[in-house]
Protein backbone atom coordinates (compact mmCIF):
# COMPACT_ATOMS: atom_id res chain seq x y z
CA UNK A 1 0.00 0.00 0.00
CA UNK A 2 1.41 3.67 -1.03
CA UNK A 3 1.86 5.86 1.96
CA UNK A 4 1.68 9.39 1.40
CA UNK A 5 4.03 11.75 3.36
CA UNK A 6 1.68 14.21 3.78
CA UNK A 7 3.21 17.68 3.88
CA UNK A 8 4.32 20.44 1.18
CA UNK A 9 8.04 21.48 1.06
CA UNK A 10 8.88 25.32 0.07
CA UNK A 11 11.79 27.10 -0.08
CA UNK A 12 12.24 30.25 1.90
CA UNK A 13 14.28 32.86 3.85
CA UNK A 14 14.46 33.06 7.68
CA UNK A 15 13.54 36.73 8.47
CA UNK A 16 13.01 36.76 11.77
CA UNK A 17 14.76 34.62 14.92
CA UNK A 18 12.35 34.40 17.50
CA UNK A 19 12.79 33.06 21.19
CA UNK A 20 11.64 29.14 22.32
CA UNK A 21 13.64 28.12 19.21
CA UNK A 22 11.35 29.21 16.24
CA UNK A 23 12.33 31.15 13.07
CA UNK A 24 9.88 33.09 10.76
CA UNK A 25 10.69 32.07 7.39
CA UNK A 26 9.61 34.25 4.31
CA UNK A 27 8.81 31.82 1.47
CA UNK A 28 9.28 32.38 -2.17
CA UNK A 29 5.60 33.34 -2.58
CA UNK A 30 6.10 36.02 -0.02
CA UNK A 31 3.73 34.22 2.67
CA UNK A 32 5.59 33.93 5.78
CA UNK A 33 5.31 31.15 8.25
CA UNK A 34 6.34 30.36 12.29
CA UNK A 35 8.53 27.37 11.64
CA UNK A 36 10.98 25.42 14.39
CA UNK A 37 14.07 22.69 13.38
CA UNK A 38 13.75 19.36 12.83
CA UNK A 39 14.91 16.96 14.66
CA UNK A 40 16.94 15.37 12.41
CA UNK A 41 18.90 18.51 11.88
CA UNK A 42 19.20 19.90 15.07
CA UNK A 43 20.91 15.88 15.93
CA UNK A 44 23.61 17.19 13.37
CA UNK A 45 24.22 20.13 15.15
CA UNK A 46 23.04 22.34 12.09
CA UNK A 47 22.36 26.30 12.88
CA UNK A 48 19.72 28.41 11.56
CA UNK A 49 20.75 31.71 11.67
CA UNK A 50 18.78 35.12 9.53
CA UNK A 51 18.70 35.22 5.93
CA UNK A 52 19.56 31.23 5.99
CA UNK A 53 18.08 29.98 2.89
CA UNK A 54 16.09 26.80 3.88
CA UNK A 55 13.53 24.33 2.56
CA UNK A 56 10.39 23.90 5.05
CA UNK A 57 7.51 21.48 5.62
CA UNK A 58 4.35 22.86 5.42
CA UNK A 59 1.41 20.38 6.94
CA UNK A 60 -1.41 20.83 4.50
CA UNK A 61 -4.12 21.32 7.42
CA UNK A 62 -2.38 24.84 8.32
CA UNK A 63 -0.09 26.79 6.10
CA UNK A 64 0.94 29.19 9.10
CA UNK A 65 3.38 27.04 10.32
CA UNK A 66 6.49 24.88 9.26
CA UNK A 67 9.25 22.75 9.79
CA UNK A 68 12.90 23.34 8.48
CA UNK A 69 14.57 20.41 6.91
CA UNK A 70 17.53 21.67 5.12
CA UNK A 71 19.46 24.41 5.07
CA UNK A 72 21.13 25.58 1.71
CA UNK A 73 24.66 26.46 1.60
CA UNK A 74 24.60 29.86 -0.14
CA UNK B 1 7.70 18.01 17.53
CA UNK B 2 8.49 21.68 19.36
CA UNK B 3 4.98 23.43 17.71
CA UNK B 4 1.92 23.03 19.59
CA UNK B 5 -1.01 20.66 18.30
CA UNK B 6 -1.88 22.66 15.22
CA UNK B 7 -5.60 20.82 15.04
CA UNK B 8 -7.00 18.10 16.58
CA UNK B 9 -4.74 15.34 14.77
CA UNK B 10 -5.24 12.09 14.46
CA UNK B 11 -5.90 10.25 17.80
CA UNK B 12 -3.56 8.10 19.39
CA UNK B 13 -5.59 5.01 18.25
CA UNK B 14 -5.58 6.04 14.78
CA UNK B 15 -2.44 6.43 14.07
CA UNK B 16 -0.38 3.00 13.36
CA UNK B 17 3.60 3.06 13.59
CA UNK B 18 6.07 1.03 10.81
CA UNK B 19 9.41 0.51 11.08
CA UNK B 20 11.53 1.13 7.96
CA UNK B 21 14.99 0.60 6.51
CA UNK B 22 18.11 1.95 7.79
CA UNK B 23 16.85 3.19 11.27
CA UNK B 24 13.41 5.18 10.08
CA UNK B 25 9.86 5.16 11.55
CA UNK B 26 7.18 6.28 10.01
CA UNK B 27 3.93 7.08 12.03
CA UNK B 28 0.61 6.78 9.71
CA UNK B 29 -2.48 7.68 9.69
CA UNK B 30 -5.35 7.05 7.09
CA UNK B 31 -2.67 6.21 4.73
CA UNK B 32 -0.54 9.23 4.71
CA UNK B 33 2.64 9.91 7.13
CA UNK B 34 2.07 11.87 9.88
CA UNK B 35 5.19 11.78 12.23
CA UNK B 36 9.01 10.05 11.38
CA UNK B 37 11.81 8.97 14.15
CA UNK B 38 15.13 8.41 13.15
CA UNK B 39 17.84 6.41 14.67
CA UNK B 40 21.68 6.52 13.77
CA UNK B 41 24.90 5.93 15.65
CA UNK B 42 27.53 8.26 16.49
CA UNK B 43 31.23 7.20 15.46
CA UNK B 44 32.20 7.28 18.99
CA UNK B 45 28.94 4.40 19.17
CA UNK B 46 26.30 6.44 20.69
CA UNK B 47 22.81 6.17 19.36
CA UNK B 48 21.03 9.29 19.08
CA UNK B 49 17.33 9.83 18.07
CA UNK B 50 15.14 12.18 16.60
CA UNK B 51 11.19 12.46 16.37
CA UNK B 52 9.18 14.64 13.87
CA UNK B 53 5.47 14.87 13.96
CA UNK B 54 2.73 17.58 13.98
CA UNK B 55 1.03 16.50 16.84
CA UNK B 56 1.80 15.06 20.62
CA UNK B 57 -0.17 11.97 20.02
CA UNK B 58 2.24 11.51 17.20
CA UNK B 59 5.34 11.83 19.03
CA UNK B 60 4.09 9.99 22.03
CA UNK B 61 3.41 6.74 19.97
CA UNK B 62 6.56 6.98 17.89
CA UNK B 63 8.95 7.68 21.30
CA UNK B 64 7.19 4.27 22.75
CA UNK B 65 7.98 2.40 19.35
CA UNK B 66 11.61 3.14 19.40
CA UNK B 67 12.88 3.16 22.90
CA UNK B 68 10.70 -0.40 22.59
CA UNK B 69 12.28 -1.53 19.80
CA UNK B 70 15.59 0.16 20.36
CA UNK B 71 18.51 -0.70 22.75
CA UNK B 72 19.58 1.39 25.92
CA UNK B 73 21.19 4.36 26.53
CA UNK B 74 19.92 6.68 23.83
CA UNK B 75 20.30 10.84 22.79
CA UNK B 76 18.67 12.97 21.50
CA UNK B 77 19.52 16.80 21.04
CA UNK B 78 17.37 19.93 21.74
CA UNK B 79 17.63 23.94 22.17
CA UNK B 80 17.01 24.45 25.31
CA UNK B 81 14.99 27.53 24.17
CA UNK B 82 12.23 24.91 22.77
CA UNK B 83 10.40 24.04 25.55
CA UNK B 84 7.85 21.91 23.91
CA UNK B 85 10.29 19.50 22.17
CA UNK B 86 12.36 19.22 25.52
CA UNK B 87 9.04 18.22 27.26
CA UNK B 88 7.83 15.59 24.75
CA UNK B 89 11.52 14.13 25.54
CA UNK B 90 10.87 14.42 29.30
CA UNK B 91 7.60 12.64 29.01
CA UNK B 92 9.32 9.96 27.15
CA UNK B 93 11.76 9.72 29.75
CA UNK B 94 15.04 11.51 28.84
CA UNK B 95 16.63 13.69 31.08
CA UNK B 96 19.33 16.13 30.74
CA UNK B 97 22.93 14.95 30.25
CA UNK B 98 25.07 17.90 28.94
CA UNK B 99 24.70 21.68 28.39
CA UNK B 100 26.55 23.65 26.17
CA UNK B 101 25.97 27.30 25.14
CA UNK B 102 26.78 29.02 21.86
CA UNK B 103 28.64 32.06 21.94
CA UNK B 104 28.92 34.90 19.72
CA UNK B 105 32.45 35.92 18.79
CA UNK B 106 33.13 39.23 17.69
CA UNK B 107 36.84 39.06 15.61
CA UNK B 108 37.53 42.95 15.67
CA UNK B 109 40.53 43.36 17.29
CA UNK B 110 39.27 46.56 18.85
CA UNK B 111 36.57 44.68 20.24
CA UNK B 112 38.10 41.66 21.38
CA UNK B 113 41.28 43.22 22.85
CA UNK B 114 43.26 40.53 21.10
CA UNK B 115 45.52 42.71 18.91
CA UNK B 116 49.20 42.22 19.11
CA UNK B 117 48.62 39.68 21.21
CA UNK B 118 51.53 37.09 20.45
CA UNK B 119 52.78 33.73 21.67
CA UNK B 120 54.45 33.13 24.69
CA UNK B 121 57.93 32.94 24.21
CA UNK B 122 59.59 29.94 21.90
CA UNK B 123 56.09 29.23 20.51
CA UNK B 124 54.70 30.39 16.73
CA UNK B 125 51.87 30.38 15.40
CA UNK B 126 51.52 28.14 11.90
CA UNK B 127 48.73 29.66 9.87
CA UNK B 128 45.78 26.91 8.70
CA UNK B 129 46.60 25.08 5.50
CA UNK B 130 50.80 25.40 6.96
CA UNK B 131 50.81 22.73 9.51
CA UNK B 132 52.52 19.31 9.34
CA UNK B 133 50.12 17.05 9.00
CA UNK B 134 51.42 14.10 11.18
CA UNK B 135 52.56 16.51 14.08
CA UNK B 136 48.76 18.01 13.61
CA UNK B 137 47.53 14.24 14.24
CA UNK B 138 49.93 13.85 16.90
CA UNK B 139 48.96 16.98 19.31
CA UNK B 140 45.23 16.13 18.18
CA UNK B 141 45.02 12.89 19.87
CA UNK B 142 47.44 13.87 22.30
CA UNK B 143 45.36 16.43 23.56
CA UNK B 144 41.92 13.57 23.62
CA UNK B 145 43.77 11.17 25.65
CA UNK B 146 44.87 13.72 27.96
CA UNK B 147 41.18 15.14 28.50
CA UNK B 148 39.63 11.37 28.00
CA UNK B 149 41.98 10.61 30.94
CA UNK B 150 41.31 13.28 33.13
CA UNK B 151 37.55 14.32 33.07
CA UNK B 152 36.40 13.07 29.96
CA UNK B 153 36.14 14.29 26.82
CA UNK B 154 32.36 13.86 26.43
CA UNK B 155 32.46 16.19 29.88
CA UNK B 156 33.66 19.03 28.91
CA UNK B 157 34.22 19.38 25.06
CA UNK B 158 32.50 20.40 22.46
CA UNK B 159 29.90 17.95 21.35
CA UNK B 160 30.17 18.01 17.52
CA UNK B 161 31.49 14.60 16.21
CA UNK B 162 32.98 14.40 13.02
CA UNK B 163 33.10 10.76 10.82
CA UNK B 164 35.99 9.75 10.47
CA UNK B 165 38.12 6.59 9.49
CA UNK B 166 39.41 4.73 12.67
CA UNK B 167 39.09 6.91 15.47
CA UNK B 168 40.53 9.53 13.21
CA UNK B 169 39.52 13.00 14.29
CA UNK B 170 40.96 15.33 12.00
CA UNK B 171 39.46 15.00 8.67
CA UNK B 172 39.95 18.35 6.80
CA UNK B 173 43.89 18.96 7.99
CA UNK B 174 43.94 23.02 6.16
CA UNK B 175 41.17 23.93 8.80
CA UNK B 176 43.47 23.90 11.71
CA UNK B 177 45.85 26.59 13.00
CA UNK B 178 48.80 25.54 15.54
CA UNK B 179 51.05 26.43 18.05
CA UNK B 180 53.97 24.96 17.59
CA UNK B 181 57.54 24.68 19.07
CA UNK B 182 60.94 23.36 17.62
CA UNK B 183 59.84 19.52 17.75
CA UNK B 184 56.33 19.43 18.29
CA UNK B 185 52.97 21.22 18.57
CA UNK B 186 51.48 22.61 21.58
CA UNK B 187 48.03 23.44 20.49
CA UNK B 188 45.40 23.78 17.96
CA UNK B 189 42.72 25.64 16.85
CA UNK B 190 40.07 24.58 14.26
CA UNK B 191 38.10 27.14 11.96
CA UNK B 192 35.35 25.75 9.54
CA UNK B 193 33.24 28.43 7.46
CA UNK B 194 29.79 27.61 6.06
CA UNK B 195 27.89 29.97 5.14
CA UNK B 196 29.76 31.92 8.70
CA UNK B 197 32.94 30.67 10.57
CA UNK B 198 32.55 28.49 13.52
CA UNK B 199 35.69 27.60 15.82
CA UNK B 200 35.10 23.83 16.20
CA UNK B 201 37.73 23.88 19.15
CA UNK B 202 40.77 25.30 20.89
CA UNK B 203 42.58 23.24 22.72
CA UNK B 204 46.19 22.61 24.77
CA UNK B 205 48.29 20.33 25.95
CA UNK B 206 48.35 19.83 29.63
CA UNK B 207 51.62 21.15 30.51
CA UNK B 208 51.64 23.98 28.48
CA UNK B 209 48.17 25.34 29.80
CA UNK B 210 47.90 28.84 31.35
CA UNK B 211 50.63 30.37 29.55
CA UNK B 212 48.47 32.18 27.07
CA UNK B 213 48.83 29.87 23.66
CA UNK B 214 45.11 29.15 23.29
CA UNK B 215 44.55 33.01 23.73
CA UNK B 216 47.14 33.84 20.99
CA UNK B 217 45.60 30.62 18.88
CA UNK B 218 42.29 32.35 19.05
CA UNK B 219 43.77 35.75 18.85
CA UNK B 220 45.58 34.41 15.35
CA UNK B 221 41.77 32.94 14.16
CA UNK B 222 39.72 35.75 15.05
CA UNK B 223 42.39 38.54 13.48
CA UNK B 224 42.37 35.95 10.29
CA UNK B 225 38.65 35.36 10.05
CA UNK B 226 38.17 39.68 10.64
CA UNK B 227 40.64 40.19 7.88
CA UNK B 228 38.81 38.19 5.31
CA UNK B 229 35.68 40.08 6.03
CA UNK B 230 33.88 38.02 8.68
CA UNK B 231 32.49 40.33 12.05
CA UNK B 232 31.53 37.28 13.77
CA UNK B 233 32.24 33.73 14.34
CA UNK B 234 30.41 31.11 16.51
CA UNK B 235 31.45 28.68 19.18
CA UNK B 236 30.14 26.42 21.82
CA UNK B 237 31.49 25.51 24.92
CA UNK B 238 30.59 23.39 27.47
CA UNK B 239 29.06 24.81 31.14
CA UNK B 240 31.56 23.47 32.87
CA UNK B 241 34.51 24.18 30.78
CA UNK B 242 35.75 27.25 32.59
CA UNK B 243 38.91 28.18 31.63
CA UNK B 244 37.10 27.78 27.76
CA UNK B 245 34.15 30.20 29.10
CA UNK B 246 36.59 32.48 30.39
CA UNK B 247 38.84 32.36 27.48
CA UNK B 248 35.63 33.29 25.24
CA UNK B 249 34.02 35.68 27.85
CA UNK B 250 37.33 37.77 27.87
CA UNK B 251 37.10 38.58 24.22
CA UNK B 252 33.71 39.89 24.38
CA UNK B 253 31.79 36.67 23.36
CA UNK B 254 28.48 36.42 24.42
CA UNK B 255 26.60 33.23 24.92
CA UNK B 256 22.88 33.29 22.28
CA UNK B 257 21.61 29.75 22.83
CA UNK B 258 21.60 26.41 24.65
CA UNK B 259 21.74 23.00 23.17
CA UNK B 260 21.42 20.36 25.97
CA UNK B 261 21.82 16.54 25.20
CA UNK B 262 18.89 14.32 26.32
CA UNK B 263 19.25 10.79 27.60
CA UNK B 264 17.54 7.69 28.47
Amino acid sequence: MTRIKNVIEVEGKVVECLRSAMFTVELENGHRVLAHISGKMRKHYIRIYLEDRVLVELPPYDLTRGRIVFRYRN
Amino acid sequence: MNAKPLTSGPSENAVTITRGADGQWHAHHDDVVVGCGYARHRPDGRLFVSIDAWHDATFDRLAETMLAELPAPLYTVVDEADVALTASWRRAGFAIRRREWEYAVPTDPEVTGLDGVLPPPGVTIVPAGQADEILLRAVDRAIRDEVEAAVGWWRTMPAEVIAGVDGDTIVDPSTYAVAAADDRYLGLVRVVTVIRPRIGLVAVRAGEQRRGVARALLAHALGTLHRSGHAEARAEVHESNRAASALFAGVGARPESSNLELVR
